[in-house]
């Protein structure tokens, strides 16, 4: 808990370090993407790196204070945040907690009230649009598209940041594609028109933009929520191979604790627009937490496969 | 999950892998033009344009059989001279001015005379305002995610009616300029719409609201305004513009609109794959980078402008930019790309032929020798046309 808080307020220091580790973190892994070497490419989140081929970006939010304006007090009223580089953070928390109004913040969807988000040193809401969009990438909880567009068409959409106003799609935009469909596991989906998917073919064809976006951070929104358990293994599969296997910065919310717990390098737990506890998800996911933050008494018991958390009853005071 | 599971269950995920041979379509860079229904849409508008244009050009005062009126449209002494032809498309001066050429031009066959300066100029302005109405609605359509958008609106039409009875009735004087008066007219409530729904940004939604109360002033303001018309001439005029009419249309008229057309033709191309973009959602739009508000306003901005120019030689001819949209998507899928090559020619198609109805149907029904305004032709075969739509299809028109 206390190192997570240590990145958000000395970013400038910490960000040398966590170049460093991810220096060496990637000599492994990057290896699997050594068939994409003949092109010229290395994997999904070198390419674009700012500070270099390896470097994970990192985001940070800093007293942020967010809200709506049809709402007169801000939902989230002065919280630092900052993730991991390279690795998976999760938010959690019950409904109505603000982790879906931290990551729109995060994402520059919502211009904070106060305070600011910086990745990799720069505020994103002074960047511009594209040049924010070619190193941030949302997954929104609800998407919309015409139902007779094929996955493929959609999935070349998330490549609209790296094109120009005239330009055509260029053999970098295919291989992106093609990266992005190959890992998000809907290539026997490609030529099918989206409006005869299931909810969970959908989001997968979603996840395939996002990640054609070939950004080095991530922000997915409840990724998982509604759908049925194999798609929700398929999501968490995608995350997990971005975590092992590529630099890319992953913040998502998640509606299920203990996929939280499973699948993040971080927790971060929030009730009533508060963190109320961050850090390692087996210094996290205590039966504490969830009788403070999700008002349930639950039995956690550690696993190898991490905490496993059996929710008993739901607290009634107050 | 973690550990050894990954690797079995995951299906080779990897980061890296992945062939980039695909993309068949994108081979060309036109490779999406050579879409199979695209082609047929093209080719079918073609022929009603054809057909249409046809009986335009053989049926009227002065009869001529159908091989005479082809003769006359194909008669090489207009079509291989360029002083003739650019007399037509340019205008005398300007021809005399390109071409150099100071003295009289040779004489026409009394036919060829006929096609050509009265009926002709009268369906290139169809095709013009068919495309101009197509592409407008196509647009807004997808700038206001409201399948029930049409060029009008924002306010267009509304501006424009407003203006042209303004002019008719009270500065008769101004009469003369009362194409660019409603042309402005109506991009000007397009200006007050957006500024009524402009609070932080815009959205869909507050943009139709906008409209429609704009709408609904000037249409009051314009309704009342017949109260003062004090000739029945003048009521008689103010109605053919504020529904549509291409009666007494000519070069001037193709030569005012054609070179707007141009401009906002080549601009929704250009901006197919931002409205692609739009159709995903305000949100989707905007986390891949678009500025929206920005986008948003220009594409308005050129559907105004096409819908301005079309007003300005044809007046408001309801319907064409509501249906063709539909029509085409329908046809070709939800691509704007395609979308607005198709409109470039089910616009014309149906205005066009609609256009042989309002100009010969009365006398074909009654023998009275009048027209009737396109307008209410392109309604009353739209209408029935949507009903078919909307019964035929569950989800309409896929947005």
């Amino acid at each position: 808990m206390s190192t997570e808080h240590a990145d958000a307020t000395e970013s400038g220091e910490s960000s040398g370090a966590n170049e460093m580790n991810g220096a060496t973190e990637a000599d492994g892994p990057q290896g699997t993407g050594g068939g994409d070497g003949q092109h010229g490419t290395s994997g999904a989140g070198g390419q674009h790196g700012t500070g270099g081929a390896g470097a994970a970006s990192d985001l940070d939010g800093e007293d942020l204070v967010l809200g709506y304006p049809t709402a007169p007090e801000p939902v989230i009223d002065g919280e630092s945040i900052a993730a991991e580089p390279g690795a998976v953070t999760a938010l959690v928390g019950p409904n109505g907690s603000g982790k879906s109004t931290l990551l729109k913040g995060l994402a520059n969807q919502l211009a904070p009230e106060g305070g600011s988000v910086l990745l990799d040193g720069r505020d994103v809401h002074s960047m511009d649009t594209k040049a924010l969009a070619k190193k941030l990438g949302l997954l929104s909880q609800e998407s919309t598209s015409p139902d007779s567009i094929t996955v493929e068409d959609l999935v070349y959409h998330g490549r609209y940041p790296h094109r120009g106003f005239f330009e055509r799609t260029t053999a970098e935009d295919a291989r992106a594609v093609e990266r992005a469909i190959d890992l998000a596991g809907c290539g026997h989906l490609r030529d099918r028109e989206v409006g005869s998917l299931s909810g969970g073919q959908k989001q997968l064809a979603w996840i395939a933009m996002v990640l054609a976006q070939d950004t080095d951070v991530l922000l997915l929104d409840e990724p998982t929520t509604f759908l049925d358990l194999h798609h929700q293994m398929e999501v968490m599969e995608i995350i997990e191979t971005l975590r092992d296997e590529s630099e890319v910065t992953v913040v998502v919310v998640l509606h299920d604790i203990e996929q939280a717990a499973r699948l993040a390098d971080r927790v971060v737990a929030l009730k009533d627009g508060e963190i109320r506890a961050r850090g390692p998800p087996e210094e996290i996911v205590t039966e504490d937490l969830l009788t403070d933050v999700f008002r349930v008494d639950a039995e956690v018991v550690d696993t190898d496969r991490g905490p496993r958390v059996t929710p008993l009853r739901a607290r009634h005071e107050e | 999950m973690s550990g050894g599971e990954s690797t079995t269950g995951g299906e080779g995920r990897t980061v890296g892998g992945g062939s980039p041979a695909r993309r068949p379509a994108e081979g060309g860079r036109l490779g999406w033009l050579f879409d199979p229904r695209l082609v047929t849409v093209a080719a079918g508008s073609l022929v009603l344009v054809a057909v249409a244009g046809l009986v335009q050009v053989s049926f009227g005062a002065y009869s001529m059989t159908v091989g005479q009126a082809w003769r006359a449209v194909l008669d090489p002494a207009v079509l291989f001279d360029p002083r003739w032809f650019l007399n037509f498309l340019l205008g005398e001066e300007l021809m005399r001015t390109v071409t150099g050429f100071q003295g009289e031009l040779p004489q026409l066959a009394r036919e060829t005379l006929i096609v050509w300066n009265i009926r002709l100029p009268r369906v290139l302005v169809g095709v013009v305002v068919g495309m101009n109405l197509a592409v407008s609605g196509a647009i807004f359509q997808a700038v206001t995610r409201n399948e029930l958008a049409s060029p009008f609106i924002l306010g267009v039409s509304s501006g424009a009616g407003l203006m042209i009875l303004l002019t008719l009735v009270v500065f008769g004087s101004l009469s003369a300029f009362l194409p660019i008066i409603a042309a402005l007219g109506g991009a000007v409530a397009f200006l007050i719409v957006y500024a009524i729904a402009w609070k932080n940004g815009t959205s869909p939604v507050r943009l139709v609201l906008a409209g429609v109360i704009v709408g609904t002033v000037f249409t009051s303001l314009q309704t009342g305004l017949f109260f003062f018309a004090d000739d029945i001439s003048v009521v008689q005029s103010a109605i053919q513009w504020t529904t549509g009419s291409l009666t007494g249309t000519d070069w001037e008229q193709v030569r005012m609109a054609l070179p707007w057309t141009v401009v906002a033709v080549v601009l929704s191309l250009a901006g197919s794959r931002q409205l692609n973009l739009l159709l995903l959602g305000e949100q989707t739009a905007k986390s891949l980078g678009m500025s929206i508000e920005r986008v948003r306003f220009a594409l308005s901005g050129v559907a105004v402008l096409a819908a301005a120019a079309s007003i300005a030689v044809a007046g408001i001819v309801s319907f064409v930019g509501l249906i063709v949209p539909h029509v085409v998507r329908n046809l070709v899928g939800s691509d704007y790309k395609r979308v607005i090559v198709g409109c470039l020619f089910v616009g014309p198609a149906l205005m066009v032929g609609a256009d042989v109805g309002a100009r010969l149907g009365m006398s074909v029904l009654t023998g009275a020798d009048s027209q009737i305004p396109v307008g209410i032709v392109t309604g009353l075969v739209g209408g029935p046309y949507f009903l078919y739509l909307m019964r035929r299809q569950q989800n309409m028109g896929d947005l």
